[in-house]
């Protein structure tokens, strides 16, 4: 920790603040924390249990200079602020760190109940004796990760080349089972999973891009597109309208999925649009600041049709 | 005490079935990693007694939606007219039985009642919440283990608290000691699915303490201490889920749902005051347009405003927004910060000066 530390109070001469984690005793694992002072920096820790993706802070830290610990998924979704201009590269330094595949903390508290010490290790993850192999626990995204080295990085940390991450493995659990289902098996998945729906938004609030966040189509009730009650049709209606605004702006850093209380998998829609949009638009979001993001290249005159608007 | 043997449980739920009650259990939901609602129970079903459940049993009292009333527009004879049909209570009208809470989800609901039912001196009395309440009975699973998000102890008798629960079954081998803490209870207790038992009560879970002695006051002193709550609420991403899985939150939201221009129904759901648009006035003008003004609402109306007013704190210690937040926001770390804070030169509740 000790080159991370210094390089957050590198940083730290030149910003107002790093973002970044700290170990929370309670929890077992790292939380996000945020470094105003060299001592306050003394705290930062990286290892594998830092799953958030603290980009999700920048749109709202417009007016201050910030430094942010990112690891190359997170980097993605800074540079897609940058390119959507919600955010301007100048005040961002960016800490790459060298990131070895996170663990994904839910489902090991549900193999060894919550607040227990991970213990990331020799190919191993442990708590508190029972050990698991570390590609059978890894997110998701992580394994067949293609974004590790960071895209863009003011300084780094753990030297970010030659990165080691779990190979893709064949579709597991409800991936395969979804990949397999008809229309109309995937139309009664869909209603199924949105039953459980709360309508608390954490979807929205965790991801980087959702930036309109309190003026949000999922809630607003002027005009009416979605009801105010919590019911599967609505609920349903509300996401995919999340979603479709998501096109060519995710970038796949799952904290939606992560942030639902009731495990719906949103991941399943959103990586079907961003393959699509990959196809259609040869755009892979966050991973060029310089290049427009595909909702952004409507021509009034000239994609308007019939002459324009 | 009486006895239950782990296999009898199924056979205590059926009978409860095939008595009329609808019969709700917490389950762990399919393809999810750790995701366990309560939800309604039938023959054959598995239930999750090792996990706690992911939201709390307040639905059962306090769904996520229901319907008041439905109202039509009719052009009569005699004229306009608003036809009015009142909603029963949208649920199972008869008994409920939740099976599986814990002792932090039972006396939650005591919690409710404080502001749901009317007591002397009170004037508000819900007939929906009445109703369901009414008809609920509780069956509280004792907890022998806790994880270290539990803080149940800092409230009164943490674990063995028996405010709110029906029956009580402790964990002994091969099955449960149950004790009846109501009527209904002790008549539940008293069915032939269990027997008489001399063996002893388990050992119950040691809970973290959280202190609060002197908080209801700290909280209204540093009010005004808008440095404190903006550093308490950097990591809060302003989302609900804290508010919707916890056992003693009750905010709702009364809105209309129209159908056409005239006719509609009038429904009520749950709301979060964490919602930016929780305090947005029609006039476009927020009284709490920040994270840190709705959690220090948030904050003050467990701890300090909600005690004042109906002698309850707005906590049982569950646990669940500790587990569950997004950002890794834990309530405890954010109430000792408070408590060690010193208070604001000038005093309490001042007007705001900035917008």
């Amino acid at each position: 920790m000790d080159d991370l530390i210094a390089t957050i109070k590198q940083v730290l001469a030149e910003t107002d603040m790093v973002l970044g984690w700290t170990r929370s005793a309670a929890a077992g694992v790292a939380v996000p924390a945020r470094f105003h002072t060299p001592r306050e920096a003394e705290a930062a820790v990286f290892d594998s249990t830092c799953v958030h993706n603290l980009a999700v802070h920048l749109p709202r830290l417009k007016d201050r200079r910030v430094g942010i610990v990112a690891k190359g998924c997170d980097v993605k979704s800074i540079v897609q602020l940058i390119a959507e201009r919600e955010i301007e590269r100048d005040r961002v330094r960016v800490i790459g760190v060298r990131c070895p595949g996170m663990v994904d903390v839910k489902k090991a508290w549900r193999c060894f109940g919550f607040g227990k010490k991970v213990e990331d290790a020799g190919g191993q993850v442990a708590m508190e004796g029972k050990t698991v192999a570390r590609e059978e626990i890894l997110l998701a995204k992580c394994r067949g990760c293609r974004d590790a080295v960071p895209v863009i990085r003011d300084a780094a940390v753990g030297g970010v080349q030659g990165q080691s991450v779990a190979a893709a493995g064949e579709l597991a659990g409800i991936r395969k089972r979804f990949a397999s289902m008809s229309v109309d098996e995937r139309r009664r998945f869909w209603r199924d999973q949105f039953s459980r729906c709360i309508r608390c938004y954490a979807c929205r609030e965790a991801c980087p891009l959702c930036f309109c966040r309190d003026v949000c189509a999922m809630q607003t009730r002027e005009p009416h597109w979605t009801g105010g009650g919590v019911d599967a049709r609505q609920s349903e209606m509300a996401q995919l309208i999340r979603i479709s605004h998501m096109a060519g702006r995710c970038t796949g850093c799952e904290e939606c999925e992560r942030a639902c209380p009731v495990g719906i998998p949103l991941m399943l829609l959103l990586e079907e649009q961003n393959a699509l949009i990959e196809e259609l638009f040869g755009y892979r979001a966050g991973t060029d600041p310089e290049a427009t993001p595909p909702l952004l290249t409507f021509d009034a005159g000239k994609d308007a049709g019939g002459g324009g608007l | 005490m009486r006895f239950i043997a782990s296999d009898g449980l199924p056979r205590l739920l059926e009978r409860l079935r095939e008595d009329g009650a609808e019969v709700w259990a917490p389950r762990v939901v399919r393809d999810t990693l750790n995701t366990v609602l309560f939800s309604p129970w039938s023959e054959g079903d598995e239930i999750e007694t090792g996990a706690y459940s992911t939201l709390s049993a307040k639905q059962l009292v306090l769904p996520a939606t229901e319907r008041l009333f439905a109202y039509r527009y009719r052009l009569t004879a005699e004229g306009e007219k608003i036809e009015i049909e009142a909603a029963g209570p949208g649920m199972h009208a008869g008994e409920t039985v939740v099976f599986g809470a814990r002792a932090c989800d039972a006396k939650a609901l005591g919690v409710l009642d404080a502001l749901f039912l009317s007591t002397p001196g009170q004037s508000y009395n819900d007939p929906h919440y009445r109703t369901r309440r009414a008809g609920l009975t509780v069956i509280t699973l004792a907890c022998t283990t806790c994880d270290s998000a539990c803080f149940c102890s800092s409230f009164g008798a943490g674990p063995a608290e028996t405010a709110g629960s029906d029956l009580i079954l402790y964990p002994v081998g091969g099955g449960y000691l149950a004790e009846g803490f109501s009527d209904r209870g002790r008549e539940l207790a008293a069915l032939d699915i269990f027997e008489d038992s001399s063996q002893e009560k388990p050992a119950l879970a040691e809970t973290a303490v959280l202190e609060l002695a002197g908080l209801e006051q700290k909280l209204l002193d540093i009010f005004d201490d808008l440095d404190f709550w903006r550093g308490a609420t950097e990591q809060c991403l302003s989302c609900g889920y804290c508010t919707y899985a916890c056992p003693t939150c009750h905010c709702f939201n009364i809105f209309d749902e129209m159908q056409g221009d005239r006719d509609g129904e009038r429904c009520r759901s749950w709301d979060a005051c964490m919602f930016y648009t929780y305090t947005l006035e029609t006039s476009g003008h927020n009284p709490r347009p920040e994270i840190a003004h709705r959690y220090r609402n948030r904050m003050g109306h467990k701890f300090s405003y909600y005690p004042a007013n109906q002698g309850e704190i707005l906590c049982t210690g569950c646990g669940r927004c500790i587990r569950g937040c997004p950002a890794g926001v834990d309530i405890r770390e954010v109430l000792k910060a408070a408590a060690a804070r010193p208070a604001t030169p000038g005093g309490a509740l001042q007007q705001e000066t900035e917008s």
